[in-house]
């Protein structure tokens, strides 16, 4: 009774289908973030650059999208969401390639691209917010069209679903996995680890760029100040969901279930009408009991 | 990961299976979504808004703070419309993100009060506003009467420091006071600067133009916080007794504009409205007339505070 949220005529509004779904899509954001950053935890990485990189792909698709573009609608939507997305990616194969070939540690290399792309983001934008519009122009019709519940949330699905896929049965997955556990006996036996971590960290990239071309249609705007502190919320689906930084272990399920755990409490709570101040005390409750749980189960 | 499962069951299971909550009765419940409370005039705004809905006494007013997140507004608003309540407030943090989920709550049949700043499409049942580019003629020609009162004829050197650029009170403060500014050839804006609403970086600002300008009359300063910070700037090189700072919001109680006008270190401001005594009456009448068709648009009027018409605190 506590928690339970009620609408006044006394039926439960959390188990409301429009509520359920509502979760969903507020988490997909930071959902599809999770799914790639999963991979960059098994190999004992960070990534603290998707925030500003989310930034960056709603800034780039914004500004692409109002622009005179292709006169086919569709081509011209694509054509905004291709750079945005290809540009994120790139942000995502230079740290894996700065990671990878100098060696430096992962923390510090996208600490790094985490104030240099928020600056590129503020600057292209002239840190300016740019409204895409309510009217029946291409960049219109692309907001309406991507920020449905059913595209954003059939991303987020799709992409876990691809993400499992390729963690748990390809050779690549393996790989992956094995570097995190070990990457010392990874490079005796021969595994190609530069470029794995290579495409770790593209991945990064390239699933923050389609994260940021979703929050710009849902916003009806690209914003340069947009994702602080989505790398923080992203590593924090991850770790609930049974992730150790270490490395070697986690999975795509547990990072689901860790957003969802994030998405629905905080559902619950603002369901509630629970001071948004509390509401940050209780999510670093959860974050420590979910860990802690998961490791005493460990142990024994 | 098993035991993330687990959690995610617990969390589920208490939210879906309470029973019903005590239900209040008739007391009509009030949702007001306000874009940020860190800003002393929000804190204003959700401090004026409890005050009033209070005296009514069967009235709950929940109010959530988006801190200044779209976002996090979007998903407060949505979990507002589930709740169905008898009236939403919406305070927007900004025009596009917020148009589309006050336009589902508006759709769903609450009414909606949109407060002060506009939304993309009139998804509202009544926009409650100030108006900027007034309040900026209203600086203006204070400026230009002090000038002439000072210099004899309407001659003088204006700092202006500006607030966020691209914002709508930014645009027609600076605006409403061009227009008046620009029928004077002897008024020049000799320094205008960005401070981003903000008194700290206005002191910056502000050292900056008193380095550069060998005399200034008048500091125009969009809000007044920024005019604090001018003078601050000025006292620490002792010029400030050389010009007048003017700001505008005037916000009462302890910090706020009315009292630096009180303390004589700004000479005037100007009251930008809270707009949330009339929402309260027009939310009020709503709340017991559902078919009442209140304006669509309601524009409240600024005040000028100097030490002579100086208002209670």
């Amino acid at each position: 009774m506590l928690i339970s949220p009620h609408a006044r005529d006394g039926s439960n509004i959390f188990l409301q289908t429009g509520n359920l779904t509502d979760v969903l899509r507020q988490m997909s954001v930071v959902g599809i973030i999770a799914l790639a950053m999963t991979y960059v935890i098994l190999t004992a990485g960070i990534d603290l650059s998707v925030g500003s990189t989310l930034a960056l792909s709603t800034s780039l698709v914004a500004m692409f999208v109002v622009r005179p573009g292709p006169a086919n609608l569709f081509l011209h939507a694509a054509f905004a969401m291709g750079i945005a997305v290809s540009a994120s990616a790139l942000v995502g194969v230079v740290n894996g390639m700065t990671i990878a070939a100098l060696g430096i540690p992962p923390f510090i290399v996208t600490l790094a691209s985490m104030i240099g792309i928020r600056g590129l983001a503020k600057w292209l934008t002239n840190n300016e917010n740019i409204d895409i519009g309510f009217g029946s122009d291409a960049a219109a019709r692309f907001a309406d069209f991507v920020n449905s519940k059913m595209v954003i949330l059939g991303t987020f699905a799709l992409l876990a679903v691809i993400f499992w896929i390729v963690l748990e049965r390809t050779i690549f997955g393996r790989y992956v996995r094995a570097i995190g556990d070990n990457e010392k006996a990874g490079r005796y036996t021969g595994l190609p680890i530069r470029r794995i971590k290579i495409w770790v960290y593209a991945l990064a990239g390239l699933l923050t760029g389609i994260a940021g071309v979703l929050y710009a249609a849902e916003n009806h705007q690209g914003n340069p100040n947009a994702g602080v502190a989505y790398e923080l919320d992203a590593i924090a689906a991850v770790v609930i969901g049974g992730a150790s930084l270490a490395g070697g272990s986690g999975s795509i399920g547990g990072t689901v279930i860790g957003t969802l755990i994030m998405g629905i409490l905080t559902n619950i709570l603002r369901l509630k009408n629970v001071d948004s101040n509390v509401e940050m005390m209780v999510k670093a409750v959860i974050i420590v009991l979910a860990v802690g749980i998961q490791k005493s189960g460990k142990k024994t | 990961m098993r035991y993330s499962v687990m959690v995610l069951a617990t969390a589920c299971l208490l939210a879906s299976c309470g029973g019903p909550q005590q239900t209040s009765g008739k007391k009509y419940l009030v949702a007001f979504s306000q874009c940020n409370n860190a800003e002393p005039y929000r804190a204003a705004q959700n401090a004026l808004m409890t005050k009033l809905f209070a005296e009514k006494h069967d009235v709950d007013l929940v109010i959530a703070d988006a801190q200044q997140d779209n976002s996090k507004q979007v998903a407060q608003i949505e979990a507002f419309i589930r709740q169905k309540p008898d009236l939403l407030i919406v305070a927007p943090n900004e025009r596009a993100p917020l148009t589309e989920v006050m336009g589902r709550a508006y759709r769903s049949g609450i009414p909606v009060i949109c407060l002060e700043r506009d939304i993309v499409q009139p998804n509202y049942t009544t926009y409650i506003k100030s108006d900027n580019h007034k309040i900026g003629e209203m600086a203006g020609n204070f400026i230009v009467d002090y000038l002439k009162k000072k210099n004899g004829v309407a001659r003088g050197n204006i700092v202006e420091l500006r607030g966020l650029l691209g914002v709508e009170g930014e645009m027609n403060r600076y605006a409403g006071a061009h227009e008046v500014f620009s029928k004077y050839p002897g008024i020049r804006i000799v320094h205008e600067a960005v401070a981003d609403w903000i008194q700290a970086k206005a002191k910056d600002r502000m050292t900056e133009a008193l380095r550069a300008q060998p005399r200034i009359d008048v500091v125009y300063a969009h809000n007044d916080p920024m005019a604090v910070g001018a003078y601050l700037a000025a006292r620490e090189l002792r010029r400030e007794k050389e010009m007048i700072f003017v700001g505008i919001d005037g916000l009462s109680g302890p910090g706020g504009g009315i009292e630096k006008v009180h303390d004589g270190i700004l000479a005037a401001t100007f009251v930008y409205p809270l707009c949330v005594d009339k929402a309260v009456e027009v939310g009020d009448r709503i709340l017991r007339d559902p078919n009442l068709k209140p304006e669509k648009t309601y524009t409240m009027d600024s005040v000028l505070v100097t030490p002579e018409t100086k208002r209670p605190l």
